[in-house]
């Protein structure tokens, strides 16, 4: 085991991939020299040469469209948007080619390529540079969406999403890259479709992702000196979605709680309940809560945005308004 | 060029405030009174100044992350983007913009903006609506060289020109967007001749000149105003600090900065004041201790001021619904 | 060794002009073109060196590698390796260092402006300006492979100067007992209040004007000395006028697609070795070729002078002529 922090294992999954095969390199704004705006490219530069990490000009539409275009003729793309905040600018490329090419052509196409987007708010960057977009990538048909939550998982999901045939959206919350955390010396890939059952329990199901994790184990904590038993899952992957992991606990627990950063209207988490009520209603004796950020943009105010993202203390009040 | 003693005056003044203001913002941050993202004008101060002394207070401008500049030479107050630095209910944005997003609908600032390229087609919305209800107001769109890769900037312009807006295009080209420097970014060294595919005029001027700037802004602006269509300008110009605060600047080669440095706006603009007797040295230290008098009261706004009450998170998102809040 | 030197004015076409009046724009790939042919014209008369101004769009070696990639390029270049100011002192630098290296010929992609920064320090070395600029009186309309082609005749030294060029007339500014400029066409006192944008074209604001050549069928402010009196390159001597609002007016091309009324007094002509001494009033600018150069204020006394201190300026179907009667191109 050793110590990397979760920006050095996204890092740590790209360049592997990047030794092993040519194919694979890394463009976006700012990711050369400079090592990219959270400094997860740092390194690589020097290691693999401006030929494989591309600093590009501010276009995130020819960023996406290019990646597709490449991956679409043999190449292995890791494309970085700096902020998830800016796929909105290059939505057409994501949404309308990306996604849908390999299907439109009858299945003739394969799209390897890898979308790298900073999510989330939290370091008081405000309305255009704090959201949480997950529903957008998880409602279109055609895209994978991944989110790891500590640095081993960073690892395990890179690769596999690199050696992946799809377009895959590789979600990455900005507050954790400094988080450190314990890594195999050897990690392996981990599948997509795999959730990842943090902390057991018996009393109540927390499903997350992402930095809620943490607020969720945490809560978790707290609940237990309330004698309330609560069990974590951490998806991991959006989409491939691991509803069997989701409806054991369920079947286990009967009770959840949906715990994520982003707006609550139309989020992720809402289709999280919804895929519960629709085929595992049966096992659940209380409504299905959802906990997040409330219905508004991201305020720049510290005390004004700590109010509208979601916190362990909203989770534990959650989980106990179902007992 | 006919200019009044008063305009010169006025624009000096206006440098040294940004200059001030900037400075201070720059040891709020690196105290921790000020947090986020803060984009510095420092260096840059003679285009804002020059494009806004052309203005109205009717007229509009769209501005961009690195924003302090232009609002405060659209006459922004100075209390109330300081506040807005700290994140207070005080603040232009009543603390929920910060340092990206503050804007002032009464003197025309359509907001700075966290978005790169964003400002080019708001900005062609403003002149669409002045040409369209018969005015004579323009806009005029400050946006940097790295911004102009976007494909808003391409949209823009041609929808400016094909429909004759009162838009006046300012590119800020300080020569990176953010590590990548313009050979980097494009093949062109010269933004103004990006006009000629839009068949609008397209010129370069010394940025660091506030009176070229100025002059060039007078032309464009009466075109607009005439109805004869927008007009891109390229301000040839450089950021001191990095690209936000706490940026290395790795990327800049030795020297670059001390080179920009001698060509500092406002000791020019001085010496002309000085050797033209349009001011005394006496009366420029009057002018100059005013400022940072009206800086300081900027900040002690600022601090005694209240950070907003969390309920007002859930307003303002429309004009009518108030979102649903927290119990805890 | 058979060389020559080339100063591509990065600047050059696309100032205030493009805006105030119907100026072209000529971006700096163009420039890059005509460069090419210069070279390509050079280099097949026996021209095996070329030196050049180094700029920010990096011209020489864009050009450079343009060449080397088509694989046409024979002779060798060299962007001289100094620190770019960005500014008219990478012209003085350039020019200084093509003495220094001996260059045959010099050959300038700008406008007046441009020539006037090359004539200040050229000396003895032979002048082909192409115009690449806006307004422009000094420097011809020449297609860049023929410019190449005089540049190499006379880069062969096998010439007489004499032969194909004339030594030109400029116009001295000094103030306070010293030689603060020169012009090569016009030199322009103007009410303007600064440099700014440099560009001259408020002729509201003019007060003299002191030109060393003047013809009605050129443009800018020498055309308003020529609408009274034809002064050629050969004539030793110039002249100047005062703008007089009750004078009669004519109609000179001030500007690309402007044309005005502008009245004067009769030309003054200044004699070689004549001085005109001038006191100003009030605040003002000095244009010399177009821009706005020296920023005056009350009382400050400068003097004109006509003198034919000037580059040896190339009349390039001259020198390609000089070349075919002598054989030059013979293979
Ligand atoms: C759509 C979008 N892409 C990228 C960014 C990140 N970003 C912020 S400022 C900036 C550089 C902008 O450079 P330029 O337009 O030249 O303005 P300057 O910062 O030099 O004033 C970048 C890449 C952003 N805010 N928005
Ligand atoms: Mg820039």
């Amino acid at each position: 085991m050793r110590e990397l922090t979760y920006g050095q294992g996204i890092k740590e999954g790209m360049r592997i991939k990047m030794l092993e095969n040519p194919d694979v390199f890394i463009f976006g704004e700012d990711v050369g020299l400079f090592g990219g705006c959270f400094g997860v490219t740092s390194g690589l530069f020097e290691e693999f040469g401006e030929k494989r990490v591309r600093d590009t000009p501010i276009s995130e539409g020819a960023i996406i469209g290019a990646a597709v275009g490449a991956a679409a003729v043999g190449l292995r793309p890791i494309p970085e948007l700096m902020f998830v905040d800016f796929a909105t600018v290059g939505m057409d490329q994501l949404v309308n080619q990306a996604a849908k090419m390999r299907y439109m052509f009858g299945g003739k196409l394969k799209l390897p390529m890898v979308v790298r987007l900073p999510s989330g708010g939290g370091v008081a960057a405000a309305a255009q540079h704090s959201q949480s977009l997950e529903a957008w990538f998880t409602h279109v048909p055609g895209l994978k969406v991944v989110y790891p939550s500590n640095a081993q998982d960073a690892i395990g999901l890179m690769l596999t999403a690199i050696d992946d045939d799809n377009p895959v959206i590789y979600l990455e919350n900005k507050t954790l890259y400094a988080v450190p955390g314990q890594v195999e010396d050897e990690v392996k890939p981990i599948p997509l479709g795999k959730a990842n059952i943090k902390r057991e329990g018996n009393d109540v199901t927390i499903i997350t992702y992402g930095k809620q994790v943490y607020d969720s184990l945490k809560a978790a904590e707290m609940l237990e000196k309330d004698g309330i038993d609560a069990e974590v899952i951490d998806l991991r992957s959006l989409y491939p979605l691991d509803k069997e992991a989701i409806f054991e606990s369920v079947k286990k627990t009967h009770k959840v709680v949906i715990v994520s950063e982003e707006a609550k209207r139309g989020s992720y988490a809402g289709e999280l309940a919804a895929i519960i009520a629709d085929e595992c209603f049966y096992e659940c004796d209380a409504p299905i809560k959802r906990v997040c950020a409330l219905n508004t943009p991201i305020p720049f105010s510290g005390n004004l945005e700590a109010y509208v993202l979601p916190n362990a203390d909203d989770v534990v009040e959650a989980v106990k308004s179902l007992f | 060029m006919k200019i009044s003693n008063e305009t010169i005056i006025e624009m000096y003044e206006k440098m040294v405030k940004i200059r001030k203001f900037e400075n201070r913002a720059m040891n709020l941050f690196a105290e921790g009174q000020v947090g986020g993202f803060v984009h510095l004008y420092i260096g840059e101060e003679a285009v804002a100044t020059g494009v806004c002394a052309s203005l109205r207070d009717d007229d509009y401008i769209t501005s961009t992350h690195r924003g302090h500049g232009h609002i405060l030479a659209k006459g922004g107050d100075m209390k109330y983007m300081m506040a807005e630095l700290f994140g207070k209910e005080s603040g232009y944005c009543k603390g929920k913009g910060g340092s990206m997003h503050i804007a002032d609908a009464t003197k025309g600032i359509l907001g700075a903006n966290g978005i790169v390229g964003a400002g080019h087609n708001i900005a062609v919305g403003a002149g669409l609506a002045a040409q369209y209800k018969g005015t004579d107001q323009v806009c005029a769109c400050f946006f940097g060289d790295a911004s102009t890769n976007q494909s808003t900037f391409h949209e823009g312009l041609n929808l400016a020109s094909t429909w004759k807006l009162p838009v006046i295009f300012i590119c800020e080209n300080n020569g990176y967007g953010i590590s990548v420097s313009q050979a980097r970014h494009q093949n062109i060294t010269d933004i103004s001749q990006r006009a000629v595919s839009y068949n609008i005029p397209g010129i370069t001027v010394d940025g660091n000149d506030v009176f070229a700037v100025f002059e060039a802004v007078q032309e464009a602006v009466a075109r607009a105003r005439k109805g004869q269509g927008p007009t891109l300008i390229e301000c040839k110009t450089y950021r001191w600090r990095g690209h936000f605060e706490g940026d290395p600047t790795v990327y800049r080669p030795e020297g670059e900065l001390e080179q920009w440095k001698k060509k500092d706006p406002i000791p020019r603009a001085e010496k002309y004041i000085l050797d033209n007797q349009v001011m005394t040295q006496a009366e420029m230290d009057q002018l100059n201790a005013k400022i940072d008098a009206e800086v300081e009261e900027a900040v002690e706004f600022a601090q005694a001021s209240k950070f907003p009450d969390v309920a007002s998170a859930v307003l303002d998102v429309y004009t009518d619904i108030v979102e649903e809040g927290r119990t805890r | 060794m058979n060389s020559i030197g080339i100063i591509a004015n990065p600047a050059s076409g696309k100032d205030i002009r493009r805006l105030v009046s119907h100026a072209t724009v000529i971006d700096n790939n163009e420039k890059i073109n005509i460069v090419e042919r210069i070279i390509l014209g050079a280099q097949q008369n026996g021209v095996k060196k070329v030196y050049m101004m180094p700029d920010p769009y990096n011209m020489g070696y864009r050009v450079e590698d343009k060449l080397k990639t088509s694989g046409e390029l024979k002779c060798e270049i060299e962007v001289f390796d100094f620190y770019k100011e960005d500014t008219v002192e990478d012209t003085y630098k350039a020019v200084q260092m093509m003495n220094e290296k001996n260059v045959g010929c010099i050959v300038t992609l700008g406008g007046d402006g441009t020539n006037r920064a090359v004539a200040k320090d050229i000396q003895e070395i032979p002048l082909i300006s192409i115009s690449t600029g806006t307004n422009n009186v000094y420097p011809d309309m020449i297609e860049g492979t023929i410019a190449g082609i005089a540049a190499a005749v006379v880069a062969s030294h096998q010439f007489d100067k004499a032969a194909y060029s004339n030594r030109d007339k400029i116009i001295e500014i000094e103030t306070a007992g010293q030689l603060k400029d020169i012009a090569l066409i016009d030199a322009v006192i103007s009410r303007d209040i600064f440099v700014g944008s440099r560009a001259i074209w408020k002729v509201e604001d003019i007060e003299k004007i002191f030109v060393a050549r003047s013809h009605p069928a050129s443009i800018g402010f020498s055309a308003v000395v020529g609408g009274k009196t034809i002064i050629t390159e050969a004539d030793d001597f110039g002249a100047y006028v005062s703008i007089d609002k009750n004078a009669p007016k004519i109609k000179i091309p001030m500007a690309a697609g402007i044309v005005l009324p502008i009245g004067t007094s009769e030309p003054v002509i200044l004699n070689f070795g004549e001085k005109h001494e001038t006191t100003t009033y009030c605040r003002g600018t000095i244009a010399l070729d177009g821009e706005r150069e020296i920023e005056f204020h009350q009382n400050q006394t400068f003097i004109f002078k006509i003198s034919r201190n000037g580059p040896w300026h190339v009349d390039v179907k001259k020198a390609i002529e000089v070349g075919q009667q002598n054989g030059f191109f013979t293979v």
